[in-house]
């Protein structure tokens, strides 16, 4: 009875949500934002964190009701809506030209690519991509209109031993489940701590880290730092691979016959595309993963499923439908602990997560308490974006293509100068442009060098409220640390951090054994 | 490949180091702290120590694993497009403020700020001439083209005001 109730309680809230996001204006600027993120996605220097970013500052004046009508849940709608536009439009340069425009798509790279050009279907290959994309997000967005109210009520009873906890475990997930080497994303995730104390200190007022520079006493601003890193750096990493390699260029027409036949080929895969919104979605709400990892592992799923492994590479459709369905899955899953627990799950949702904090609004549980219309609306705009999304991609792919042929020497100063106004517009400052350019040149070097980026830009926006957390649940228990284990749930999510922690250092010691073993029975072969 | 990652290493830790020495009051009561408290210090001392030893492990690490013999860069090409696209970011960057400072009550002034406008207008313009090799009309169209739009969309548009040039002072142009 009680769950009938809940769900009574979720589809009325539900219903309240589309009331908002279809409002004249909350459509509109999801049109834009959404064409934006298209674009965004299309562009090879020019990534949708990075999109998000740049464009933040314009949100302030939105949420500010610079246009008529708009307000905060406008402002989210918008930047949401880059994100869902990127989401999709990555994959149309991954297919066509064989350059990743986002990377989520460059695992599009392995059967998209060949299904265009060696196959010679183009048109099937991009209706697959976003036929299986829609699904996932589709899906995505029931479970989260399911699960977030169930969850932000639960977070509501979390005291600062329990917040910190969860903080902890975040940043676990990102040091025991990344793809790069744990050691230097705890180096990253101890920097982006570092960064985040700059300034004042929020519960004595005094100043640290910011050798006696008035400049840096409000802190190192997230928002200059993620377009450096995410904006600045890619543009420096593509230009590097300017000439090196050669462009495909393929037709771009997208027939009613391509729709058809894809979702024919979604009906033979429905399990596959299904099981891996599911696990994508699954894989998005652990902190700094993401669409990207949550592709691969799309892919490596189909792969490892499939009755037809020796087409993999070679076009086989399941190997576009299983990623993009996990992608767009994990994209929007990302949402739910930024919006419930005020965790980022990506470092896009990290920047969102930022938009909000600059609105004035409280990203966690409270939220869903004080501000049922902004998160409803963003709900309900996750299921129009989405939709908008699928029918600009399947009628405007000539058009996206198009953009592949601006050339280069106007597309990237041009990319230069709106992350500059971006990071100068936030708080008209100049110091912001240069952490921008430095930040870039830092961002590019690292991610050279293999540092994972994402435990910086996480850490670097959750550093505060964990250093809050973690002080006030210290003097709540008198200076004990063993006020973090005075709960059971603190207790059991500080141990599940340790765990996630000490992963890659099991996963290490068994491939050396392993490997030990294997060289003793090599050794006694050769006796 | 090793000396890049035990060089980008030493820098973290000259940083951990650096935060460390400023933290170093993280084991003296600091000012105004509620009993129980750490105090101001504690966190980004910890935070640099922890930066520092991951960075010592990755230093160490680079030392034992076997690296990769060639460099970072996939040839000297791809480290000249680099710099051809750092330099002129750099040189944009420093014109939207100018150069110049201030001894006692003079203000040198080596370069005037150029505003956003005018310094945009440059570095499209001159990118299209330097690395695009753009025809004359098409540089110029590019100089006038940008910024006019970018004014109409951010400054009249968005009603974001962004830094205006010498010449808007003195009544020039509008920017």
């Amino acid at each position: 009875m009680e769950l009938l109730n809940d769900i009574g309680v979720v589809f009325s809230s539900l219903a309240g949500g589309f009331a908002t996001a279809l409002h004249p204006i909350n459509m509109a600027m999801l049109f834009v934002a959404v064409v934006l993120g298209l674009i965004i996605g299309v562009l090879p220097g020019l990534g949708g964190t990075s999109g998000v970013a740049i464009l933040l500052p314009v949100t302030v004046f939105i949420a500010h009701g610079s246009l008529p009508g708009s307000d905060a849940t406008t402002a989210i709608i918008f930047l949401a809506g880059i994100y869902w536009g990127a989401l999709f439009g990555g994959v149309i340069t991954s297919i066509l030209f064989n350059i990743p425009g986002e990377p989520w798509a460059v695992v599009l790279l392995f059967d998209g690519f060949p299904l265009a050009k060696r196959l010679g279907r183009p048109g099937l290959a991009l209706a697959s991509s976003f036929v299986s994309s829609f699904v996932g997000a589709f899906i995505a967005t029931v479970l989260f209109t399911f699960f977030a109210l169930p969850i932000a009520l639960r977070a509501l009873q979390f005291g600062p031993a329990e917040l910190f906890a969860v903080f902890v475990l975040s940043f676990a997930t990102l040091i025991g489940l990344g793809a790069e080497a744990p050691i230097k994303s705890v180096a990253m995730l101890a920097l982006g701590l570092l960064l985040a104390a700059v300034g004042f200190d929020t519960i004595t007022g005094e100043q640290r880290l910011n050798f006696g520079q008035i400049s840096l006493l409000s802190g190192i601003g997230f928002v200059p730092v993620t377009i450096g890193l995410f904006g600045i750096g890619e543009i420096l990493a593509s230009a590097e691979e300017q000439g090196i390699g050669y462009v495909e260029n393929l037709s771009a027409r997208l027939g009613l016959r391509d729709v058809v036949q894809a979702l024919g080929e979604l009906r033979k895969r429905l399990r596959l595309v299904l099981s891996n919104s599911i696990i994508g979605f699954l894989f998005g709400v652990l902190p700094g993963h993401g669409a990207t990892a949550a592709s691969f592992l799309g892919y490596g799923l189909a792969r490892q499923y499939s009755k037809n492994k020796e087409n993999f590479g070679k076009g086989e459709i399941s190997g576009i439908m299983g990623p993009q369905a996990a992608a767009d899955a994990a994209g929007v899953a990302s949402m739910v602990p930024m919006i419930t627990l005020g965790i980022p799950g990506s470092p896009t949702s990290a920047v969102i997560m930022a938009g909000l904090f600059i609105w004035g609004l409280q990203p966690g549980p409270v939220l869903f308490l004080e501000h049922q219309d902004f998160v409803w609306g963003l709900i309900a705009s996750i299921y129009l974006g989405h939709l908008l999304t699928f029918i600009l991609c399947l009628l405007a792919v000539p058009l996206l293509a198009m953009i592949m042929r601006v050339p280069y020497a106007i597309i990237t100063p041009f990319i230069v100068v709106i992350s500059i106004i971006g990071s100068y517009s936030l708080n008209n400052s100049m110091l912001d442009v240069f952490i921008t350019v430095l930040f870039g040149v830092i961002g590019y070097w690292l991610r050279k060098l293999k540092y994972p980026l994402a435990p910086l830009v996480v850490a670097l926006v959750l550093g505060d409220s964990t250093e809050r957390e973690l002080r006030k649940a210290l003097i709540s228990g008198g200076g004990s640390p063993l006020f973090f284990f005075s709960s059971w749930l603190s207790t059991a999510t500080l141990l599940l951090a340790l765990v996630l922690v000490l992963i890659p250092l099991v996963r290490t010691l068994l491939a050396r054994r392993h490997g030990a073993t294997v060289a003793a029975a090599a050794g006694h072969a050769a006796r | 490949m090793r000396p890049y990652q035990v060089g980008t290493a030493a820098a973290i830790i000259a940083i951990a180091a650096v935060a460390m020495f400023d933290s170093r009051a993280a084991f003296s009561p600091s000012i105004g702290t509620a009993p129980g408290d750490v105090g101001s210090r504690w966190y980004p001392f910890w935070a640099a120590a922890i930066m520092g030893v991951a960075a010592l492990v990755v230093a160490y690490r680079a030392f034992l694993t076997p690296q990769t013999s060639e460099g970072v860069f996939q040839g000297r090409e791809s480290i000249f497009a680099v710099l051809k696209l750092v330099l002129p970011m750099l040189a944009y960057a420093t014109l939207i403020g100018g150069i110049r400072w201030q001894s006692g009550e003079i203000t040198y002034t080596v370069i005037p700020p150029l505003g956003f406008y005018v310094a945009t207008a440059l570095y499209m313009g001159g990118f299209g001439w330097w690395i695009g090799r753009y025809k004359v009309w098409w540089v110029a169209l590019i100089t006038i083209a940008f910024p006019l739009v970018i004014y109409a969309a951010f400054e009249l548009g968005f009603r974001v005001s962004l830094p205006k040039s010498f010449l808007y002072d003195s009544g020039i142009l509008p920017f």
